[in-house]
């Protein structure tokens, strides 16, 4: 504990703005509101200009491979192996017998259909519209279990102690990995893209079921004196909107959240040991503090399930309100 | 005073958490009772209270976002 604070004291920024910096740089991308000290993966340059003279944005928009991109490859190449490989050579068996993995798999896939998708599309609909929640299901399922594995803060320790990188190169590949295990769906982005699917799933779903114009006429009930619409069109039309926009910030939030208090939790024993300037402090601490995170990583397993659960939930019952319009 | 907004957050937070409590509370308790009453009933009193208290956790969510936001952004 000593040596942070000492670290923090030469470095001359007190240890709770460290804390902070350390917390943030945890959760978000590879961000940094000074382009000179943006340090992304793999660097693209800008194709087509986007945001020129804009250094924040330049930022944004560039194409670089910053590290939620780079988990989003991890989490696609685990889903192929974990999924999409498994299921395809299932189905090309000759006798349709699962087996092992795909034993599993079935029963995830069955409860996803029969008690998710069923009840709220119908069963007429049950078929078209179980792909794309079982591809929620299983890709939110999969972010959100692959930030709970330290994988990438154990790999910075061999890092820093077995090849002895010094944790300010800001060249060297692990460095730019650091703070990771990232969590790709605490990122609004990616949520936000997920969300925007649901969003055009809802319209393609009314309108598959209603045609295109009666699905928008189905939005607000029909029969009610024409006051009533004044007020009612407008939150319908907002509603739409904020239906996914709900969506992404459950998901997003859900998932930055618990990285937020665990890190705070473990962080306590700094910042103790620098306001008493005793190391005993520090790690007395521990003794509270490193229980407690233990507590609230269990507590994010069970979130990590409920949030998959929830969006694919969700999204369906929304899918479903746009094909059992009942005004 | 130039620390004012940190305060306001932290009475924001502490009205989320009150209130999303007490939403939630009321749920469960309407659930448990629920229940007791008619245990077979309990599949489909689970699934009509799920829809709801996500909702609610949706709007505690927001709030909380909002509360960082203020926090980051001052």
């Amino acid at each position: 504990m000593s040596t942070v604070a000492e670290q923090s004291h030469t470095a001359g920024g007190s240890v709770l703005d460290q804390v902070g910096e350390n917390i943030i740089n945890h959760v978000s991308n590879t961000y940094t509101s000074d382009p000179a000290e943006f340090h992304p993966i793999i660097y693209f340059p800008d194709l087509f200009d986007i945001a020129e003279g804009h250094d924040m944005f330049n930022i944004l928009y560039s194409l670089s491979v910053t590290k939620h991109v780079l988990m989003l490859w991890v989490v696609f190449i685990l889903i192929a192996c974990a999924i999409i490989i498994p299921v395809r050579k299932y189905l090309n068996q000759e006798k349709a017998i699962p087996s092992g993995w795909m034993n599993a798999l079935e029963s995830v896939v069955k409860f996803i259909r029969d008690s998710i998708v069923q009840p709220n599309v119908g069963s007429k609909h049950t078929e078209t519209w179980a792909p794309i929640i079982l591809t929620f299901f299983f890709f939110i399922l999969f972010a959100n279990g692959i930030g709970l594995i330290p994988v990438f803060d154990l790999l910075g320790v061999l890092n820093r102690f077995l090849f002895q990188v010094p944790a300010t190169n800001d060249h060297n590949l692990i460095n730019l990995l650091l703070h990771g295990g990232a969590t790709v769906t605490g990122n609004f982005n990616v949520t936000a893209g997920l969300a925007t699917i649901t969003f055009f799933a809802i319209m393609v779903a009314g309108s598959r079921t209603h045609g295109f114009i009666n699905h928008w006429k189905n939005l607000a009930p029909h029969g009610l004196a024409w006051p009533v619409y004044i007020i009612l069109i407008p939150i319908e039309i907002i509603g739409m909107f904020v239906k996914p926009f709900a969506l992404t910030m459950r998901l997003a939030a859900n998932m930055t959240g618990g990285h937020i208090a665990i890190l705070a939790i473990l962080s306590f024993m700094a910042i103790f040991a620098d306001m008493f300037d005793s190391t005993v402090t520090g790690i007395s601490v521990a003794l509270f503090s490193i229980p407690m995170a233990t507590a609230i990583s269990g507590l994010e397993i069970i979130v990590v399930l409920v949030q998959a659960y929830v969006f694919t939930l969700l999204s369906a019952v929304f899918i479903g309100m746009a094909i059992n319009v009942h005004h | 005073m130039e620390n004012l907004h940190l305060f306001g957050v932290g009475l924001g937070l502490g009205l989320i958490v009150i209130g999303a409590g007490l939403g939630i509370g009321r749920l469960a308790a309407a659930a448990a009772e629920g229940i007791a009453r008619q245990p077979e009933a309990s599949d489909k009193i689970t699934g009509a209270v799920n829809l709801p208290l996500f909702l609610l956790e949706g709007v505690a969510i927001l709030g909380e976002v909002f509360a960082l936001l203020i926090v980051l952004m001052k």
